[in-house]
């Protein structure tokens, strides 16, 4: 057991920085990036950006540095400077980077269009030129470094801890309905197996889990907010997680902005959405491991001794089933801190799937790499506590 | 009544029809309703995409100046064409751009299904048969995609390749193919072939896994004993005595695959990291809508719906297949 709890974080720390290398590269690898539009502006006589203008914005986005460089810096916030041991320091010549890069022009024949390619360097970046350079302590010392477009210089962990909160509360209030509910669903459904209810029940489990979120989410905000409020009637507010201005909705009276009403009233929506739709895979799921249970011998054995029909499915059988499900209720903490992407976007909800499309979209990389790295790590732990509580819930499971 | 003529009476009593295998599927097939629905509906929204430059009235791209939202069948004066479903916001006729999406996006869902589909039979297949380190590898990698959440991961890379468009080199024949099937340029063509890259590359994780477990039990099976005994080698054995023989439950998969690559799609040109707003998708159409569907709550609902039909037709054709080829996967 602890040889294979040993073997298994050991495993962890290769995958996290697999993932850590994977999600920086994926980013950095590609050109463009947050100079694309800065030669566009060029064109512009008014705002002429000088190539010493370009060597600063390069050297603040540390794209003047070579990529293993640039990678160790961000993962662990070295090198900072000149190699010092003793009062002496090393290799403080050692070229890392360029500032000024040669770029020359040539016209493909082929494709008739113009490539620009790096050709040299008139200025290099040397390792002692590091020092004094801001920079963070590295991710994997908790530190994940500034953001680049959404809160300009601000920690990405400011901004992550600012709307953490308001995913929790998302998707923390639906996981918790969805397995309120859908757990009873699906044993109610295996246990009357053929009767009208779990022909209902399937079919619309069926429905829900072909229906596409971002559809569903905007039938929900056509049917419960647009068309009543135009027709007069009560509705509920949809976008955003707390309303800007006071507002009146019909029947249920006036709304103060940011009043505990108010915000009841903004998850109502996004928090039904996910609900139903995970009711509809946790219960499909509960229902598929109940029937199986349910022909076991040991629920025979439970029934043939006189046990009551209700000891027999909650204690026998639900309890058996329920063990694969592990593995669905743990993997929901990765999306706990992920959030719903889809959802969030939809209804404007200002949570971490929101701010992961945004920084994506904002070429943000320090948050975008943040939030996958974080995900990553979340993942492999999940992936772990698994594997143990497998071994808590079924003893005939051995780890080794 | 002859004691041979009575032997002739009930050995013709007693044989039922005599049905191929084939058969067996079709009739088990169409015994599941809602399945039989969904497929005619399924090769009738193929047909009109397959014949989109036909029963299109208007180019994809073609703007009709100041007619912007014009209602239901408003006929164009000049051509005497008809806006079947009105136009978007800047005068594109709605009913020709959701033919052609509905050709862009079934395609880009086929070609993606074909190629995980194959990727993960050869990986399952491999793995499976060889075992040892190669299977372990493979293996704990795609135990570990599977655990990831999808969705960051197909943001985070197609946001990467679509950012340069010339990251990736893709030949020229492939577009200029995907371009005529798609009745785009090549040029355009290529976010089409990078979204399918992008599907199917994280798309085949499952098929692998499905094709290794039905290699591991048919190994064990004496007619790969026999195939064996009489010098097939590894790679016969594999081609022909395996992959046939688990075909039942990837095939299955395909078909869920298939809804699954539609609704992905969309997604991703949903949030706007698909394929961008001049080449009509049902996901970047939904995107478009929402923006105006404070004044027109129900425009929404003309790219949504074809979406979710097709959703839901491929998961019921899916369910209905399972019944049919292998009833023990029913679960």
């Amino acid at each position: 057991m602890t040889a294979f709890f040993i073997r298994r974080i050991f495993q962890m720390i290769i995958v996290v920085l697999v993932s850590a290398v994977a999600s920086y590269a994926l980013l950095n690898l590609a050109p463009g990036g947050p100079l694309a539009g800065l030669r566009q502006q060029q064109q512009n006589d008014r705002f002429r950006i000088t190539e010493e203008d370009i060597a600063r914005i390069r050297a603040y986005f540390e794209l003047d540095l070579y990529l293993p460089y640039r990678f160790t810096r961000w993962l662990i916030g070295e090198p900072r400077g000149p190699l010092v041991i003793g009062g002496q320091e090393y290799f403080s010549d050692l070229i890392v980077g360029c500032r000024k890069p040669v770029e020359t022009e040539s016209l493909n024949q082929e494709t008739g269009e113009f490539e620009t390619r790096v050709t040299g360097c008139n200025e290099y970046v040397q390792l002692k030129d590091l020092e004094g350079r801001r920079t963070s302590r590295g991710i994997l010392l908790g530190d994940f470094g500034l953001s680049w477009r959404i809160l300009r210089d601000r920690p990405v962990a400011d901004l992550l801890l600012s709307r953490l909160p308001k995913t929790l509360q998302l998707i923390g209030l639906s996981t918790f309905l969805s397995l309120l509910i859908g757990i009873p669903l699906g044993v109610y459904s295996a246990v009357r197996q053929y009767s009208r209810f779990d022909y209902i029940f399937t079919t619309l489990a069926f429905i829900g889990s072909a229906m596409p979120t971002f559809f569903f989410g905007i039938l929900m905000i056509i049917f419960f907010s647009l068309v009543p409020k135009e027709a007069g009637l009560p509705y509920i507010p949809a976008g955003l997680s707390e309303s800007v201005r006071d507002y009146t909705i019909p029947l249920i009276g006036d709304v103060e902005a940011g009043s505990f009403k108010d915000r009841v009233l903004h998850i109502l929506l996004p928090a039904s959405v996910l609900t139903i739709v995970s009711i509809s895979a946790y219960s499909r799921f509960v229902r598929a491991s109940m029937l199986e249970v349910m022909r076991q011998d040991y629920v025979r054995t439970a029934r043939a001794k006189g046990l009551s029909e209700r000891i027999v499915i909650l204690k026998h059988a639900l309890r058996n089933a329920l063990i694969p499900f592990i593995t669905i209720v743990v993997f929901t903490l990765p999306g706990l801190f992920a959030g719903a992407i889809i959802t969030e976007s939809i209804f404007a909800w200002p949570g971490m799937g929101r701010l992961y499309l945004l920084a994506l979209g904002d070429y943000d990389y320090p948050v975008a790499m943040s939030i996958f790295f974080i995900l990553a790590i979340l993942t492999v732990i999940a992936t772990l506590l698994r594997d143990f509580l497998y071994t808590l819930a079924d003893p005939r499971i051995r780890l080794s | 009544m002859t004691v041979a003529q009575v032997a002739n009476l009930s050995a013709e009593a007693i044989s039922i029809e005599e049905r191929s295998p084939l058969q067996i599927i079709l009739m088990r097939f169409r015994r599941h309703r809602l399945a039989m629905v969904s497929l005619i509906l399924m090769i009738f929204i193929f047909t009109i995409t397959v014949f989109a430059p036909v029963i299109a009235p208007f180019e994809v791209q073609e703007l009709s100046v100041n007619k912007y939202f014009v209602p239901w069948g408003t006929v164009d004066e000049e051509t005497g064409r008809v806006h079947h479903m009105g136009t978007d916001h800047i005068g594109r006729d709605y009913f020709s751009r959701l033919i052609y999406a509905g050709r862009i996006s079934l395609t880009v869902a086929l070609i993606s299904v074909l190629i995980s589909e194959t990727i993960g039979i050869v990986i399952g297949a491999v793995s499976g048969f060889f075992g040892g380190w190669i299977d372990s590898v493979l293996m704990r990698f795609v135990e570990f995609m599977l655990t990831i959440p999808t969705l960051p991961l197909l943001l985070i890379i197609s946001a990467m390749l679509l950012r340069d468009e010339n990251l990736i080199p893709i030949p020229e024949s492939i577009l200029t193919f995907m371009g005529n099937l798609l009745l785009l340029t090549p040029r355009d063509a290529r976010s089409a072939v990078l979204i399918i890259l992008i599907l199917a590359g994280f798309g085949w994780l499952n098929a692998a896994q499905l094709m290794r477990g039905m290699v591991l039990s048919l190994r064990e099976q004496t007619f790969v004993e026999a195939s064996r005994s009489l010098g097939a080698s590894n790679f016969r054995i594999i081609t022909r005595d395996m992959i046939p023989n688990a075909m039942a439950p990837i095939i299955v998969d395909a078909s869920l695959g298939l809804a699954g690559y539609i609704v992905g799609e969309a997604a991703l040109a949903f949030l706007g990291f698909g394929i961008q707003d001049p080449i009509p998708t049902w996901g970047n159409m939904l995107a478009a809508s929402q923006q105006f569907m404070l004044d027109r709550p129900w425009l929404p609902l003309v790219p949504g719906l074809p979406i979710f039909i097709c959703s839901l037709a491929f998961n019921y054709i899916g369910d209905g297949l399972r019944d049919a080829l292998d009833p023990r996967l029913k679960l």
